[in-house]
Order: C-alpha cells, then sequence, then structure tokens
C-alpha cells in the first residue's frame, strides 16, 4: 500500500469526523493496526481537532450536570452484585488505564525513534557533506600548490621567457615557453591551441643550430605551467608542430602551430 | 452505582463538556435541544465507555462523534421538525438555519486570528464542518465544489493548523 497516496486521499479526516461507512471504518482501523506511520497520522490529526473543538468549546449551563448526575443515580444498581462489580470494575479500570499507558509509551518510543532516525540521517548527511568540503579544500591546496609552482616559473628572471604565436596554421594559437639556461628545464605554457584529434598530439621543439631538437609532446587541454624535456644548448627559436600521438623524431613542418625566437640577451 | 465511575463521568464532564457542547449546539442552534441532546450524549459516553477501544483512536474523537451523531440524529427527528415547521424541510436536508452567522464566542479570540491565518478557501471549508456542523459531502453539495477539493482543502488545513495550534 501506498501510505502516502493513502493519508492525501483525505480518509483519515473522514474517519476523524466520522463520515466513513462501517466498511471503510473497519478498513482505516485494519491499516492503522498494520501501520505506524498511519497511526502517527491519524493521532495527528485527531489531536488537531481536540485543540480546536476544545478552543471552540461553550460551556453548558450548570443544570445540565446535575440533571445528569441525577439520571445516573437513578438508574437501580442490583446490591447484591455490587461489591463484585465495583471490584471488577475497578479492575477493569486499571487494565483499561494501563492498556492506555502502553499505548501512550508505545506511541513515544515510536516517536522518539522517528527523531533518532531523523537525526541518523542529517548526521549521515552532514559527514557527507563534511567529506564534500574536506574534498573541496583538498583540490583549492592542490590548485593553489600548481599556482604556486607556476609562479616560481613564470616570475623567476633566470627564466628566459618566449612567446610563441600562431603561424598560418592557426593564427589564433598562443603558448609561451620559458628556458632557464643554468638548469636547462623548459616549461611550457598553453593560452591558446586548437583541439586534436585523439590520434594526435602536439609536439615541441627548440631549434639549435638549424636543427629540430625534440622537447615532449603535449595535449590541447594542457593546464598551468607543465615541465618539458630539458635542452642542453642554446636555442634559437622554439616550435609546436602536430604529430601522431607520442611524437616523432623529425618534425612535420607544414604543420607547424606556433612559433617564436628567443630574444637575444 | 458505584462512586468510583462517577468520578470518572465527572472528570470527563468537566474536562470535555464544553467542546461537546459545542459541537451539538451549533449543529442544533436551539439551547433546550441542545442541552438536553448533551445529556444524552454524556449518558451514551457513560453506558459505553467500557466498549471505547484506542486502538480505533483517542477517547475525545469517540466521545465528539458519539456527540456529533446524537445531534444529527435530533434534527432527523419529529420533535425539531415540528418546532421549526417553516424551516423543516431546510432542517432535514442542512442540519440548521444557513442565514444565521455563527459567532466565534468572545473567550476564543485567539483562535478567532489562528483561523484567519487559513487561506480563505481552507477557512472556508473548517469553518463549514467545525464552526457550523457540515459534513464534507454536505459542503461539496451545497456549495458545488468538488467532494475530492473538499477533501483535499481540508487535508490542507488541518496540516496548516497543526502549526497554528502547535501540534508537534
Amino acid at each position: 500500500m501506498n501510505i502516502e497516496e493513502y493519508i492525501s486521499s483525505g480518509i483519515l479526516e473522514a474517519y476523524v469526523l466520522g463520515e466513513l461507512m462501517e466498511a471503510e471504518m473497519a478498513e482505516v482501523q485494519h491499516n492503522i493496526s498494520l501501520y505506524p506511520a498511519l497511526r502517527a497520522e491519524l493521532v495527528k490529526i485527531e489531536e488537531t481537532q481536540e485543540k480546536l473543538l476544545i478552543q471552540l468549546a461553550i460551556k453548558p449551563s450548570e443544570r445540565v450536570k446535575s440533571k445528569l448526575f441525577e439520571k445516573i443515580n437513578e438508574k437501580p444498581a442490583g446490591k447484591v452484585v455490587q461489591l463484585e462489580q465495583s471490584s471488577f470494575t475497578t479492575w477493569r479500570y486499571a487494565t483499561a488505564a494501563s492498556v492506555a499507558l502502553a499505548f501512550i509509551t508505545s506511541y513515544l518510543a515510536f516517536n522518539y525513534w522517528n527523531k533518532w532516525k531523523a537525526s541518523e540521517s542529517n548526521l549521515t548527511e552532514l559527514i557527507a557533506q563534511n567529506q564534500r568540503i574536506a574534498q573541496d579544500y583538498n583540490n583549492v591546496n592542490l590548485r593553489l600548490d600548481q599556482i604556486e609552482s607556476d609562479l616560481k616559473v613564470t616570475s623567476n628572471p633566470d627564466f628566459a621567457r618566449v612567446v610563441m604565436k600562431g603561424t598560418v596554421n592557426a593564427p589564433q594559437s598562443l603558448a609561451t615557453v620559458y628556458w632557464n639556461q643554468q638548469t636547462q628545464e623548459v616549461f611550457l605554457s598553453v593560452q591558446s591551441m586548437k583541439e586534436l584529434s585523439k590520434e594526435n598530439q602536439y609536439q615541441l621543439w627548440a631549434i639549435i643550430d638549424g636543427k629540430p631538437v625534440d622537447c615532449g609532446v603535449f595535449d590541447s587541454n594542457l593546464a598551468g605551467v607543465f615541465k618539458m624535456k630539458n635542452i642542453f644548448n642554446s636555442p634559437v627559436t622554439f616550435a609546436v608542430t602536430v604529430e601522431p600521438r607520442g611524437g616523432k623524431p623529425s618534425p612535420t613542418l607544414e604543420t607547424m602551430q606556433v612559433a617564436g625566437n628567443l630574444a637575444k640577451g | 452505582m458505584i462512586k468510583k465511575d462517577q468520578s470518572v463521568l465527572d472528570y470527563l464532564y468537566n474536562h470535555y463538556s464544553g467542546a461537546l457542547y459545542g459541537v451539538v449546539f451549533r449543529i442544533l442552534k436551539k439551547e433546550e435541544t441542545a442541552e438536553e441532546v448533551l445529556q444524552d450524549v454524556f449518558l451514551k459516553i457513560w453506558d459505553k465507555i467500557d466498549g471505547y477501544d484506542p486502538a480505533k483512536g483517542k477517547l475525545f474523537t469517540w466521545m465528539v462523534n458519539i456527540a456529533r451523531n446524537q445531534a444529527i440524529d435530533k434534527t432527523r427527528s419529529k420533535e425539531i421538525s415540528k418546532s421549526k415547521k417553516t424551516d423543516d424541510l431546510d432542517i432535514l436536508v442542512n442540519r440548521f438555519d444557513r442565514q444565521e452567522n455563527f459567532e466565534i464566542p468572545v473567550d476564543t479570540i485567539g483562535l478567532k486570528e489562528v483561523l484567519q491565518k487559513l487561506s480563505p478557501d481552507q477557512l472556508f471549508v473548517v469553518s463549514q464542518l467545525y464552526l457550523k456542523g457540515y459534513s464534507q459531502s454536505e459542503v461539496a453539495e451545497e456549495f458545488n465544489i468538488p467532494l475530492g477539493t473538499v477533501k483535499t482543502r481540508l487535508r490542507l488545513a488541518m496540516i496548516e493548523l497543526r502549526s497554528l495550534l502547535d501540534i508537534k
């Protein structure tokens, strides 16, 4: 049974208002004995009605009460069974009271169980949230480390900066090489390069004494400042060509994308 | 009969006679008849209390439904038809004269404010059911609102009233 649907049909409100046929009433009674969630909802509807009607109370005149008790005391009570009935009725009320107490206790237990469940799910959610935040924090930290190490290269005066501009093949492309003569390190940062098919990669070349020297391959989505292969002699020009994935020993010059000369200094 | 039992009845009367009389009076609109029915209601409660089953609902719900049924039965009895001949048909169909506006008692001004917080649609349904004593199907028929809509509005109003009446 779909409890939500059953509740939203309004049948519990109709039950509390005493508007149901006998068969429907029996059905509701059966269902509330099966599903604690239905019972909890019913109790809320009943409490709402009770509180509403108590606030809407109209005080009847005193004579009603006195007449009522007169009438009750008129009722003949069998003298012989009086004592027996008395103790029996007492027991009956004691039983009713203990049943009511058990009922209240189980309702409270159910209530607390619900609250506990809610807290538990809140806790799980918070833990997950915490993990997400920790993950984000780690990512930010990594990114910060990256930026710091990039900055060490780009702001270091020992690095010569070579801007490689787009050739006729790719006028919009732009990339920058940083070369350190002392340590012979080469770094590359891509400002804008076209996306390549999976089969191809970009390859960076240093032209030394008129000969191209391989500086390594990279993909078009390269982020930050990326370390390439060291070169041992002072280059004149840096250039990037498109080559099959993994690179080639010598460049395919007609695919040249960007190129730039090292400033003499 | 037994003293102890009467103290139970005394307790129930002291705590609930006002709420039950409110229900009965709103249906019958006549003090004399309403008082008579209220007495019958408590006699019935007194008689049938052993048959009350907590598994089926709260004691108050059980008592209120006895009160409602007694009052509705009364509207259908000859006694009422005779005493209000001119309204005979109206009363049989509608339980009481609709033209008459029922005033919310002064001591429930707080409640009036609470009820004003309901949307007009919800307030209308709650007033018809709880202040005027209609049943849901009567509201649907009389005001030409689909029964499903009446039920939905009542349901939403009852949920709204939970927070307004501070039911956790």
